[in-house]
């Protein structure tokens, strides 16, 4: 079972950032698939903590660089396979029916994705198409996706383990929504990266990043994280506005989002420390 | 390959990185100042004299200190330790010429690896004995905000 999660987890991955490669109408299904297998993650999740076992966010690495999207297809394809294997390890029929299901039909509609050449996501040129920057906004840039792709990831996983460990249902909303915008973020920069020609997975998370005791400190730090990612963005967006006025704007936008999220945790240390 | 395309490939397929379960050793590099570490794992061959027949890494870290992960557990592949000894020294020798942020990730590194041989040596006289943990002395904060 456990490493049927650590499948269906590098089964995910291997999907999102498939789907970040494509510039084809094959990127929006490849993200509900995406979707599909992050909830199959959070029912396996769910029996985890139900049966009390422990578990962990541990994967391998997820290849991703190809240069014709069939060749990730074909690998989703055999992780799928793989994971159907286990499923008999999943003592819960309900979840093993559904999960089948899902990945039958999934399984058919991926054969039928057209081909495309994703060789530049890799490409490392780092040139953003038709936006001039310098070298030193491009070394920025390159900088930023790769400290915020992995943040996103880092969130979503934090927040991931935080709700299925509580059965708290106000942290649970906050954590939910947080969990949402985090994809966002991840979703905007995954794209950049592959436009940019740096597109990688990003790395597993050590243990202790989510299994924290101490959440009020958790939130606490993680309001100090947004402040600086506000900065990091405030200057992203002065450096490339001379070349990029769509660019500026997106992160000027991203900067504003991060004040939701600031106040969303703000909420939830408000609620702990009420408690 | 250019120098930036090298860097590039590290970014974004990091080498030896992950835990190792069945590992002989591990050693901790630590930042107090901003609570970054680096975990580094080694599985050992023992012969005449120890080599590192297996490495990988794990960072609560930036972006550089993953690269220098990358870099340095792929130098210590298959090395024997009193190479590997002699790669630390060659790393930690090199950092005055880095940017104080840039010097304290590579720090950080060669110390988790410094630290993974001195935990497997120990071991080799108290099976039990407890992961060593080094703290890096370099000063990470870039210039302009010490101004």
């Amino acid at each position: 079972m456990k490493i049927l999660f650590k499948e269906v987890h590098e089964l995910w991955l291997a999907t999102q950032f498939t789907g970040f490669m494509s510039k084809t109408q094959s990127r929006p299904e490849l993200y509900e698939y995406a979707n599909i297998f992050f909830k199959h993650l959070t029912w396996l999740e769910n029996d985890f903590v139900k049966n009390e076992i422990s578990y962990d966010y541990n994967v391998n690495h997820v290849p991703i660089k190809v240069t014709h999207i069939s060749h990730m297809i074909n690998n989703i394809i055999a992780r799928i396979i793989a994971v159907e294997e286990k499923l008999k390890s999943c003592k819960d029929g309900d979840i093993t029916f559904r999960m089948q299901s899902d990945l039958t039909y999934i399984k058919s509609a991926l054969e039928k994705l057209p081909e495309e050449e994703v060789a530049p996501a890799f490409d490392t040129k780092r040139v953003y198409p038709n936006v001039e920057l310098s070298e030193e906004a491009r070394d920025a840039l390159t900088l930023f996706l790769f400290e915020e792709s992995y943040k996103e990831y880092e969130l979503i996983m934090v927040y991931n383990y935080s709700k299925a460990n509580s059965n708290d249902a106000f942290l649970n909303r906050i954590f939910q929504i947080l969990i949402d915008e985090s994809f966002f973020h991840l979703r905007s920069f995954g794209q950049m990266m592959a436009d940019m020609g740096i597109l990688g997975v990003p790395r597993s998370l050590m243990e202790e990043i989510y299994k924290f005791d101490d959440l009020e400190q958790f939130l606490k730090d993680g309001i100090q994280e947004e402040i600086g990612a506000k900065e990091e963005c405030k200057k992203l967006a002065a450096a490339v506005s001379d070349s990029s006025e769509h660019f500026a704007s997106f992160f000027t936008f991203i900067n504003n989002q991060e004040n939701y999220h600031i106040a969303l945790m703000e909420e939830a240390l408000a609620y702990i420390n009420s408690k | 390959m250019t120098a930036n395309a090298h860097l590039m490939e590290h970014m974004m397929n990091p080498k030896n990185y992950g835990d190792m379960p069945e590992n002989d050793a591990i050693g901790i590099g630590k930042n107090p100042q901003n609570g970054e570490k680096v975990a580094i794992y080694l599985k050992v061959k023992e012969g005449d004299e120890p080599v590192i027949d297996d490495i990988s890494f794990q960072a609560i870290g930036c972006t550089t200190t993953v690269v220098s992960g990358s870099i340095i557990t792929s130098e210590a592949r298959d090395i024997t330790f009193s190479r590997a000894e002699e790669l630390i020294s060659v790393t930690l020798g090199m950092l005055d010429k880095l940017p104080p942020e840039d010097a304290a990730c590579s720090e950080m590194v060669a110390l988790a690896l410094k630290a993974a041989l001195d935990t497997y040596a120990e071991r080799q006289k108290d099976k039990d004995f407890p992961v060593i943990s080094y703290i890096i002395k370099t000063d990470c904060t870039p210039k302009e905000e010490e101004e």
